[in-house]
């Protein structure tokens, strides 16, 4: 008694354990207010949203018919091949099963890697096709290893006897062994499809521009901070195949239902086998045709008048798009980027072609200097006009004579400090150092800031290539270490909201939209100056379509498109005529967004350092990192 | 007439095979390429040896510390939540399969995150020890959240292959044991526990693997305080872009999943500690 007690409470505490992000994700579903952090109150808004997301119910759709085509496919060849493996001879087999583990064991970053060099030496064009390779692969081995053991539970006389009655081997296969392996079968399906569902990593490298699955979709957002209709999708989803678990299994299994149980039951199990053996297949098959047509129109339609995006996340109202779409007819082919970093061996492996991109001053620089850059007809962009000259001065640090790039939006680094938690005024760098503010510290995780920030401290520029400087800073940095909560990045919004930490570092952009959610948070750029930093568009060498690749960027320089998006993104605009258009006068004239000309002295602008540079900053990060 | 349907069963293995070729091997004998060259093209070791920089070394020995401890925890929470799903005579065994990959349908990313929700500072766990008069908890952005995102994330991996084990072993072999006069703690060790052998060595390397690999707990867990191997590689490949030093630490990594299949191919012969 005693016993079975103690069972269940443990049983239910690992049921805790395993259900609580996921109970946590559904409350969130039903929050208010935008950020994780804070509980804005109860609505079902985000259900609704949802469905007018266009982006998110693209990618849901493309998520499930790759789960569903990759599960489908590994699921054929994995059981011939469990069948077939099974056959072999010993050691031939043992080696199989060896191959087999790889992709389940290997790293799965080494395994996206590895799929990406493939497809980009044999020239395969990234995209939906090689998603659905990707993922066969490492769906394959899932379906191997469930139907194997009930192969092996077979009775191989029943299959002989079935021979020697003079059933063909396909017949007999069918007949005899099928049934006794379909649970394998199944549950290696059902395993391949959530496999497919849930992965990222594998994805993130192989897919192409404008194929998102909900997972690229999410990483894309988790920096930025997760957009809430991503709560409600998941939730719906979870709900969904939750609601079918408990249909399968209302009625116990087979052979004992048969015998005992009351009509009534059997009915029901009648009822919930025509759900799985028919309604289901016959839905799923519907689902895949319809999606299967409306892929192929769409594919046509956007042939030869389109423009592919390579921007930001959440760095563009989407409703600008949807403007741009329909006042030109060109369609816009948009794919979103985390970093730099990330962004930059795309467009050298040339393994997409890109029409506009949006990357940062110090990139563009590197760009250029690498000759991954056209020359923009400035002809085809007059409302370049409307860019204040100033903007037009700050781009010439990385691009000289303004040939390359129109910058989109700017901003500044500083601190933003919660006025609760810190009591004396900041206007320095040195907090980030003051052991006050032990573990209340929240400091970027990039390698450029985070050394920038301290050699502005140390009084050096944040383009320093001295060694000694350099080491100068690595030191503060290896000190500030024990202070500070967390190294983020775009999570330093969440955080400070939700009053995590007492002081983080920022970029202005997001300072403003923290304000509106947390009132007692601060803006600063402190004394010893700071970064500013142009984010601009640029048009690859390989571009297709480069007459609307300008006409896009000339779309973006009109005032009134300008001033749509900075309501939407909140990062300031360079476009003078867009400013004009705010009709909050404390929005237009606010100091985070546009801060006065003698704080914009002190800054200075990334710029590109070499790859030699680059490589000891990032070995000098990871010896911070690494203390 | 039983060779030839050997050799038709065969044939089912050839789209595999070059399934196999096309999309397992060739594209990790690219890494190997890729680990064993320079940026110049010329042949190196130099990649690999960057796993002896001090950095990379305690990266690496970091992952193999919290992937190994995350790996026991599993294992020690694992095994008698097996027993009991196997003592409590649920015949549907997919329902049970079922309960543990279901959280699955939640993205990993956003699991992940809601870790964060329920472990931060003013986070929902410290605000109900708070309601309740009990001491925080304050493991977020250290090395206990970290193990702690492992253990709810591959915990299922070391489940399954478990109970699977455990449901097949004959009710009568146990019951002839208690007739031969054995306790339970001895039909325990001498009979329940050798022969859930493979079970075991397949979830642990279901979960040491993944573990040591893994970026993305420590980066969001650990608020990237905590630099794992993984964190580095993963480093190498995006912010440096550095493909070469990738590919060679990637082929250190490897060195670990080797020793994984072969411990597998010597305890698990037949496969019978499959998860699924």
């Amino acid at each position: 008694m005693m016993k079975s007690v103690l069972q269940r409470v443990y049983l239910t505490l690992i049921l805790i354990l395993l259900y609580a992000p996921i109970v946590t994700l559904m409350i969130l579903s039903f929050n208010k207010s935008k950020s994780r952090s804070k509980w804005g109150g109860f609505t079902t808004r985000w259900y609704v949203e949802l469905f007018r997301n266009d982006q998110i119910m693209n990618a849901l759709y493309t998520t499930l018919i790759i789960a569903l085509l990759s599960a489908l496919i590994a699921t054929v060849i994995g059981t011939a091949a469990a069948i077939g493996i099974q056959a072999l001879r010993n050691r031939f087999r043992t080696f199989m099963m060896g191959v087999t583990n790889i992709p389940m064991l290997n790293a799965d970053i080494v395994t996206g890697i590895s799929l990406m060099l493939l497809f980009i030496a044999f020239r395969f064009s990234l995209g939906f096709s090689t998603i659905l390779l990707a993922h066969i692969t490492f769906n394959i081995p899932y379906v191997i290893l469930s139907v194997t053991p009930k192969l092996k539970q077979t009775n191989k006389s029943t299959y002989e006897a079935a021979l020697d009655l003079g059933a063909s081997p396909v017949h007999a296969f069918f007949k005899v062994v099928f049934p006794d392996i379909l649970p394998g079968v199944s549950s290696g399906f059902l395993l391949a499809f959530t496999m497919s569902l849930d992965d990222f990593i594998i994805t993130h490298f192989t897919k192409g521009p404008g194929v998102d699955t909900l997972s690229t979709k999410i990483y894309s957002e988790v920096r930025k901070g997760i957009k809430p209709e991503m709560y409600a999708l998941s939730t719906i989803m979870f709900v969904t195949v939750l609601l079918l678990l408990i249909l399968v299994n209302i009625s116990p299994e087979e052979k004992q239902g048969r015998r005992r149980e009351p009509v009534k039951l059997q009915r029901r199990h009648k009822l919930s086998r025509l759900l799985f053996r028919k309604i289901v297949p016959v839905m799923m098959a519907v689902v895949v045709i319809v999606g299967g047509v409306f892929y192929g129109s769409r594919a046509d339609n956007g042939g030869n008048n389109q423009v592919i995006v390579y921007n930001w996340g959440e760095y563009l109202d989407p409703d600008a798009i949807a403007m741009f779409e329909e006042e030109t007819g060109i369609d816009v082919v948009y794919e979103e980027f985390e970093t730099n970093e990330i962004m930059y061996p795309k467009i050298q492996s040339g393994a997409i072609a890109y029409d506009v991109v949006c990357p940062s001053d110090y990139m563009i620089q590197r760009m250029i200097e690498n000759n991954l850059l056209a020359e923009i007809d400035f002809s085809n962009i007059p409302n370049i006009k409307e860019i204040g000259d100033t903007y037009m001065e700050m781009s010439r640090q990385f691009d000289p004579d303004n040939k390359y790039s129109v910058p989109y939006t700017w901003g500044t680094v500083g601190i933003l400090y919660n006025k609760t938690m810190v009591d004396e005024p900041i206007d320095s760098w040195s907090v980030l150092w003051d052991e006050k503010y032990k573990d209340n510290i929240l400091m970027q995780d990039s390698v450029r800031d985070a050394f920038g920030i301290t050699l502005k401290y140390l009084g050096y520029s944040l383009n320093s290539t001295d060694l000694d400087e350099l080491e100068a800073a690595k030191k503060l940095l290896i000190e500030q270490k024990p202070l500070v909560q967390a190294y983020v990045i775009d999570q330093v919004r969440d955080k400070m909201i939700g009053n995590e930490a007492a002081i983080g570092v920022i970029y202005s952009g997001e300072a403003i939209y923290t304000q509106w959610e947390n009132p007692d948070l601060q803006y600063v750029i402190p004394k010893e100056g700071s970064n500013v930093w142009v984010d601009s568009w640029v048009i690859p060498k390989n571009a297709k379509h480069k007459e609307n690749a300008e006409t896009f960027i000339n779309f973006l320089c009109r005032p009134d498109i300008a001033k749509m998006n900075f309501d939407y993104i909140t990062y300031s605009t360079p476009n003078v005529g867009g400013r004009a258009l705010i009709e909050d006068e404390s929005l237009r004239n606010n100091p985070i967004a546009f801060p006065p000309a003698k704080d914009l002295d002190r800054c200075e602008t990334f710029r590109f350092l070499g790859d030699e540079n680059d490589a000891i900053y990032n070995e000098l990060w990871r010896e911070v990192k690494s203390k | 007439m039983k060779n030839k349907h050997k050799k038709m069963k065969q044939l089912l293995a050839g789209p595999y095979m070059f399934w196999c070729a096309a999309f397992i091997i060739i594209p990790l004998l690219m890494i190997l390429y890729y680990g064993f060259t320079g940026k110049n093209g010329g042949f190196t070791f130099l990649n690999i040896a960057r796993i002896t920089t001090p950095e990379n070394l305690k990266a690496l020995g970091l992952a193999l510390l919290l992937s190994f401890v995350s790996t026991v925890f599993c294992l020690i929470l694992a095994y008698p939540l097996s027993m009991i799903l196997t003592n409590l005579g649920v015949n549907q065994q997919s329902f049970i399969v079922l309960i543990f990959i279901l959280p699955m349908w939640m993205n990993f990313l956003l699991r992940t995150l809601a870790w964060q929700n329920l472990l931060e500072k003013n986070g929902i766990i410290n605000v109900v020890l708070e309601l309740l008069h009990l001491p925080s908890l304050d493991i977020i952005n250290t090395p206990y959240a970290i193990v702690l995102g492992m253990v709810y994330n591959f915990l299922p991996f070391m489940v399954l292959p478990i109970y699977n084990v455990l449901s097949k072993i004959d009710k009568d072999i146990i019951a002839a044991a208690r007739d031969l006069g054995a306790n339970s703690v001895q039909t325990f060790l001498r009979i329940i526990l050798p022969l859930s052998v493979p079970g075991i060595i397949s979830g642990v390397t279901m979960v040491f693997v993944p573990a040591l690999t893994t970026f993305v707990i420590s980066d969001l867990l650990g608020g990237s305080k905590i630099l794992l191997i993984g964190n580095v590689i993963e480093q190498e490949f995006k912010q440096g872009s550095n493909w070469h030093v990738g590919s060679g630490l990637s082929l250190v990594l490897m060195v670990f999943i080797i020793i994984s299949m072969a411990l597998i191919a010597k305890y698990d012969k037949d496969g019978e500690g499959t998860a699924f």
